[in-house]
């Protein structure tokens, strides 16, 4: 049928079956929320494309880009849906590998805003690569916790995840991206909570992770990150300086009500008053011209889409399902609070993207080829179980 | 199959606990964002759009036209017209082009790159204001700026309205010039709605009647994003309320006389400063006003360059300031009418007292020198003021005393600004014995008490300050301020204020007094103290002076300064100088005039002339010789 095959042993029984019962296998609604989201995402990057309101449909335009990642983004979930998972298990350590040689030379090469190194340029485009290596570090955890079942209330089992993670979290840490490496601690976590991993240990692991904090702050945080946190805990102190974005982020959600100004009408958003507002602010244009209203349907697109996701993780026979689940929406939730508590005033400002929302390739690529893996792995289950 | 696979689990891959509390903590988390969404945007919303509201719009200022200036006929002497300026969004040039765009933006004004950069960054303001770089830029020049985007970001051109004065140095030293506001005023200024790219009257009426002539800004509000770029214009708060127009009592024909006459006599001599002022002593109007060297107000309404500004700063004559009100000098034998009137006044002498006059006075082992060094003999006040007798009034001077001299030279508004509408008046010096110990920390000596009374030695008054003194004496006993702008028109035509004599004071003299030293000033003319002035068909009285000042020479002459006022009856040809009903006089100062004879009544008798239109010539060219004074004081 065109389709990869990895292990045609193995799966014989799923080989032999047609293409309708892989059909009902896959998740048509995780498919709707993600395609869902990425509409609301390209509404936003219409909206911010507007130059003194009327739209250039030109190359380059955050629309324009906007909809050309999106068709690469289905290809990609295409691809990604037909390719058998189980190839990943195979080689996850190579992919292991890929991921850090990614992220050295991203600190190699890549470009950033005053000095930091977070971008890969690639003729025109510009390429996040530890978007990428979140997915790549889901993918590498999925492999080592699903295949030790069993023996995950050792110590030496939790601690070997965290291992994994280490390296790829210092190399984001170094760009600096303070946003993205508490990503990879997110879905770290995540997994090893839905791994079944003991509490006992996750508890402890925990609390070595606060007791880290004041070492972190003192030698590892760069003074505009630690500004950045500063201006959270007190943003009365410095409405001009670190804590403007906020206080216009929290101006821009606060006046739009109920239903918002409407669409291209936002008065914060269109005078430029939000900093990075196709990206990382994305939420505020959305909360100003959609509303409340607009907001609580974003909130239940991603609640679903989560929820498709757990449904995906537990009806998988194979724990590299379950665990590849879990990761995802673990990234995603994580992403969601943080990105939105940001806007709201409730968290610190990191760099964190809205899955799907925020304008970027790699964020939305890396969906994709995560949702397509999902898929992949809900359609090589074999038959549904009963449940 | 699948429960084999299920069998060969040690434990369940999922467990259902761990899913279910994932699953609570995803709607927690959720619901907790919805809850934060709702306090922002339900709970406080009409407070976050009243500040988006706020946000988005801003106040913005509309110049309103600036006030006209005309001369008492109404004829204009400044007019409004527009002119390219070029100003500067430091925010929107990007750092790294910073350079390039200055480069070429001074290359295209033919300007210096660190005067656009010193003008870009001594902006103490915002980023995102407009910084004007230059002004007066030509047509092409601002065509080529204002096409040049993408090579020019953040340079803009824009319209401004720029004063032109039709009659330029004439009447400089009167309208004064508007000029780019100074970061300190602009301090000093902003509540009172001042920009700070804004004009401001900078000298002259221009200064002195800003708040009239500058009018009411209209106030807009206007769309405005982040970076404070602004928009479309929302909502008109205030409107614009065009300036009030000026009407001066100058009029224009006796300051192109005036001027005449000067400019005749400081070619003729060689002198190298003067003023002139045309008054009526019955309402204290000015009708002309010269000071020279002046300077082209013009310039400055354009924006001057650094470099023209600093000449006329370094021109050890002073263009810029106006000698006539801004400037003092001692005031010579002119002064000799405080210490008459005192004399009078104080009993010192009737005006039938005769004193003797001497070749010179001993005090305290100096002598002290009539002018001729011969003396008149016996003089009452007639001869003695109309010979201008040094003897005479150091005996007056010295039985008056420094108070009492003062306080007569203070009746007649020495040692104060008169009040005239212009700015930076100085007030001159009259000594007293307490002004000396205050100064000098000694009472004054009897020497300087007689040269206080022929005006030498601490006295020093401005011109206009003498003018009006004996404009007093001319209209029988009124100090008026002397005043330059006789009517301020609002913008509607509707007269804001019309003309009324300002009385600063009475002279608190008998009336016989100021009629005795009228016919005392007229003795000047008629005993020829004053040469072929008597010789003309017109009747005037008048004082001369000469003043030294300054450092002697090689031969222990010092350079000397020489003045005349003189006013005519109501009735130039027959009036008598017993009514005090003159209503027109003028004063000459001719600044280190060193002459035979007094240039000064020269430079009068000659705007006489012009001003009657007598065609017979009376000026005395002999007189105007380079030579030692003192043979003609």
């Amino acid at each position: 049928m065109g389709l990869i095959r990895a292990d045609s042993v193995r799966v014989t029984d799923w080989g032999t079956r047609s293409v309708g019962s892989a059909w009902r296998a896959f998740d048509l609604q995780l498919v709707t929320y993600a395609g869902l989201l990425v509409t609301v995402g390209l509404v936003m990057a219409y909206t911010n494309s507007l130059e003194n309101g009327r739209l250039t449909f030109q190359a380059g335009t955050t629309f324009s880009r906007g909809l050309m990642w999106a068709g690469i983004a289905i290809v990609v979930f295409l691809i990604a849906t037909a390719f058998d998972y189980k190839w990943f298990k195979t080689f996850a350590w190579p992919l292991y590998g890929v991921q850090l040689g990614l992220l050295v030379l991203t600190l190699a090469i890549g470009d950033g805003v005053s000095g930091a190194a977070r971008w890969v340029r690639i003729g025109e485009l510009t390429f996040q690569f530890s978007e990428l290596g979140k997915v790549l570090m889901i993918i590498v955890l999925a492999n080592y916790l699903g295949s030790r079942q069993g023996r995950l209330n050792s110590l030496p089992s939790i601690l070997g995840a965290c291992f994994l993670v280490a390296p790829p979290l210092a190399l984001v840490m170094m760009q600096p991206d303070l946003g993205t490496s508490l990503v990879f601690a997110a879905i770290l976590a995540g997994m090893l909570w839905m791994s079944g991993a003991s509490l006992k240990w996750l508890v402890a692991l925990a609390a070595i992770g606060v007791a880290l904090i004041p070492f972190a702050w003192n030698n590892i945080l760069r003074d505009y990150q630690k500004a950045r946190l500063e201006s959270f805990l007190n943003p009365q102190v410095d409405v001009q300086g670190a804590g403007y974005q906020l206080y216009q982020a929290q101006i821009a959600v606060g006046s739009g009500g109920w239903v918002g100004k409407g669409l291209t009408n936002g008065t914060q958003g269109q005078g430029d008053y939000l900093p990075v507002q196709a990206t990382d602010f994305v939420f505020a244009v959305l909360a100003e011209e959609l509303g409340f209203i607009g907001a609580i349907v974003l909130f239940i697109l991603i609640g679903a889409l989560i929820w498709r996701l757990l449904v995906g993780g537990w009806r998988s026979k194979d724990p590299f399902g379950t665990m590849f689940a879990a990761g995802m929406a673990s990234m995603i939730l994580f992403q969601v609070i943080v990105n939105v508590g940001m806007v709201l005033g409730i968290a610190p400002v990191t760099g964190i993207p809205l899955p799907f929302v925020t304008h970027g390739g790699a964020s939305l690529v890396s969906m994709a080829i995560g949702l397509g893996i999902m898929q992949s792995i809900n359609i090589r289950q074999g038959k549904r179980p009963d449940w | 199959m699948v429960t084999e696979y299920l069998d060969r689990r040690v434990e369940p891959a999922r467990r259902l606990s761990r899913f279910l509390v994932f699953a609570l903590a995803a709607i927690l988390a959720l619901s907790s964002l919805t809850a934060r969404l709702f306090y922002l945007q339900i709970t406080n919303g009409v407070e976050y759009s009243a500040l988006a509201e706020q946000n988005r719009t801003a106040l913005q200022s509309v110049p309103a036209p600036r006030g006209l200036i005309f001369d008492r006929k109404g004829r204009p002497l400044v007019t409004n017209a527009a002119m390219y300026s070029v100003k500067v969004r430091a925010a929107d040039i990007p750092e790294d082009r910073r350079d390039e765009v200055v480069d070429r933006l001074a290359a295209l004004l033919n300007k210096d790159v660190t005067e656009i950069n010193t003008a870009i960054d001594s902006n103490p303001g915002s980023r995102f204001d407009l910084v004007r770089v230059a002004e007066n830029v030509n047509e092409a020049t601002a065509g080529i700026i204002a096409e040049s985007r993408p090579e020019l970001p953040g340079v803009e051109v824009a319209v401004e309205a720029v004063r032109q004065y039709p009659e330029g140095p004439l009447v400089s030293q009167i309208l004064g010039y508007t000029g780019p506001i100074s970061p300190e005023q602009y301090e000093d200024m902003r509540d009172d709605g001042y920009l700070r790219d804004d004009w401001i009257g900078k000298a002259g009426v221009e200064a002195t009647y800003e708040t009239d002539l500058r009018g009411v800004y209209g106030i807009e509000s206007v769309a405005q994003n982040a970076s404070g770029r602004r928009g479309d214009v929302l909502q008109t708060v205030r409107d614009t309320q065009p300036g009030s127009s000026l009407t001066l009592t100058i009029d224009i024909r006796e300051q192109k006389l005036a001027e005449k006459a000067l400019k005749w006599a400081m070619k003729s001599v060689g002198m190298t400063r003067g003023a002139f002022i045309v008054m009526n002593p019955q309402t204290g109007e000015v009708l002309a006003l010269v000071s020279l060297p002046t300077y082209d107000n013009n310039d400055f309404a354009r924006g001057i360059s650094n470099k023209d500004y600093a000449k006329l700063l370094k021109n050890k004559d002073k263009p810029l300031t106006n000698h006539a009100v801004q400037a003092h000098y001692p005031p010579g034998s002119t002064f000799k009418l405080v210490t008459g009137t005192g004399a009078l006044a104080e009993k010192v002498i009737t005006p039938s007292t005769l004193v003797r006059t001497a070749p010179y006075l001993t005090l305290g082992g100096t002598r002290f020198y009539d002018w001729n060094h011969r003396g008149f003999g016996a003089c009452n006040i007639y001869c003695g003021f109309g010979h201008s007798s040094d003897t005479f009034f150091f005996q007056m001077a010295g039985k008056l005393g420094a108070d009492r001299l003062a306080k007569y030279a203070h009746m007649y508004g020495f040692g104060k600004p008169t009040g005239i509408d212009l700015p930076n008046e100085v007030a001159g010096i009259v000594p007293s014995n307490k002004w000396k110990e205050n100064a000098l920390g000694a009472p004054m000596f009897g020497g300087e008490v007689y040269q206080a009374g022929i005006g030498q030695g601490y006295d020093v008054v401005t011109p206009i300050q003498l003018i009006n003194a004996y404009a007093a004496l001319a209209n029988g006993g009124k100090l008026y301020q002397p005043q330059i702008v006789r009517e301020i028109v609002g913008p509607d035509g509707e007269v804001v204020r019309s003309f009324k004599p300002k009385l600063i004071h009475k002279l608190k003299v008998p009336k016989s007094v100021l009629t005795t030293m009228r016919k005392a000033a007229r003795s000047v003319v008629t005993v020829r103290h004053t040469y072929n002035l008597v010789d003309m068909p017109i009747r005037v009285a008048g004082k001369s002076g000469t003043a030294e000042f300054g450092v002697r020479d090689s031969k222990g002459r010092l350079p000397y300064s020489q003045w005349f006022v003189g006013f005519v009856p109501k009735d130039p040809k027959r009036g008598s100088f017993a009514k005090p009903n003159s209503e027109l006089m003028a004063l000459a100062f001719a600044y280190d005039s060193r002459t035979v004879g007094n240039v000064a009544t020269e430079i009068v008798k000659y705007y006489f002339m012009l001003h009657y239109g007598i065609k017979k010539d009376y000026r005395n060219h002999g007189l105007l010789e380079r030579g030692n004074f003192y043979q003609s004081n």
